[in-house]
């Protein structure tokens, strides 16, 4: 009985990374709508995520977008995304970097609440994207407010490399 | 008759939001950090509005003294905002162009209190501080590396020796305390540009 709950939760487990939050949804959804794409299906990605993820890091959801023309100016991604965000979410970090044929951007939105942080983060470069969204603990959140420009860095790298691996 | 109480009430309610809109509307980040930036091979930007830092406040270490008075610093605090730009050669932008973004922060309503220039390394630092009825409501960093170009505004009410504090977290670079404390000697004293 015990054997057949575990393997209940482990197949319920990918619909989970998928669902919870609306504002990860709306932020997926935005994307779909606006580039004509549709996030891919990653067998077993919930439970991936259940063993493989950052320390001090919860929650977390994971979208990846594939084979796409993203957008040029990062200032198209950033105004989606907060049209797709309610009140109570902030800009917290936002990277950008030029390259050829196409750079790479990551925005980090933050909604503190008690005490909790959710992070919203997406990375967009050539032909592809990931919009992760995750919660923090206590020690997490210490790190992202001595450095937050370096989580940034190390975090969006954490994303696109799940998302390759 | 109903159109006119509705005029007049929008009329009302405009003129009370007035304020808190003419506050939103504080430059966080110039244009001419914007100009610059847009130049940089990359770019970090890295944003604290007041309810965020507020929020922050509570998670710096209550065991840990420096940090301790950062907190009791940041809670005050309107906002943070750092803009770190890093560029691929030197000589990607010019003095001019950090000089037109310098000469924003002006007298009589900001004081640079450090203004530092090595010719062996090419780096600049200035920081700015912006004075209100004598109460220091502000401060701009801008450092000017050979390669990277950090701009920090800090908005709020903050004490002298707090600033060094603040050095260390958000991003902010640390601050050195004795040369900090001899600027805003000179400062105090009147004896700046």
């Amino acid at each position: 009985m015990k054997s057949l709950r575990l393997l209940a939760l482990v197949l319920c487990v990918p619909t989970l990374a998928f669902g919870g939050g609306h504002e990860f949804r709306g932020v997926v959804h935005s994307i779909e709508s606006a580039y004509g794409v549709h996030h891919l299906h990653i067998p077993l990605l919930g439970v991936a995520l259940f063993f493989v993820r950052p320390q001090g890091v919860s929650g977390l959801k994971l979208a990846v977008f594939e084979n796409f023309e993203t957008p040029t100016d990062s200032d198209d991604v950033r105004r989606l995304v907060e049209s797709s965000l309610g009140p109570g979410w902030y800009p917290f970090v936002r990277v950008h970097s030029k390259g050829d044929p196409q750079g790479e951007t990551t925005l980090i939105y933050a909604s503190p609440s008690g005490g909790r942080l959710r992070m919203m983060i997406v990375n967009v470069e050539a032909s592809e994207a990931t919009v992760v969204e995750l919660n923090l603990s206590d020690r997490a959140i210490k790190k992202w407010i001595k450095e937050p420009g370096e989580e940034a860095e190390n975090q969006s790298g954490h994303a696109s490399h799940r998302a390759h691996d | 008759m109903t159109k006119t109480i509705a005029r007049k009430a929008l009329a009302l309610v405009l003129w009370l939001a007035l304020p808190a809109l003419l506050r939103a509307q504080e430059i966080k980040l110039p244009p001419d950090v914007e100009k610059l930036s847009a130049k940089a091979k990359e770019t970090v930007e890295v944003n604290m509005d007041g309810p965020m830092l507020r929020w922050a406040s509570k998670f710096l270490s209550s065991e840990d003294p420096d940090e301790r008075k950062a907190a009791k610093l940041v809670a005050n605090l309107k906002g943070i905002y750092v803009r770190i730009s890093e560029f691929d050669k030197d000589g990607a932008y010019s003095a001019d162009e950090v000089e037109a973004l310098r000469s924003q922060f002006r007298p009589p309503v900001w004081s640079r209190v450090v203004g530092v220039r090595s010719e062996r390394d090419g780096d600049n630092v200035d920081i700015f501080f912006r004075l209100e009825d004598e109460h220091m409501t502000g401060i701009v960093i801008v450092a000017a590396e050979a390669k990277e170009l950090t701009f920090v505004n800090i908005v709020g009410p903050i004490e002298v020796d707090q600033l060094a504090d603040l050095g260390g977290e958000f991003g902010i670079p640390k601050l050195d305390r004795k040369s900090l404390s001899k600027s805003v000697a000179k400062v105090e004293k009147g004896d700046h540009k």
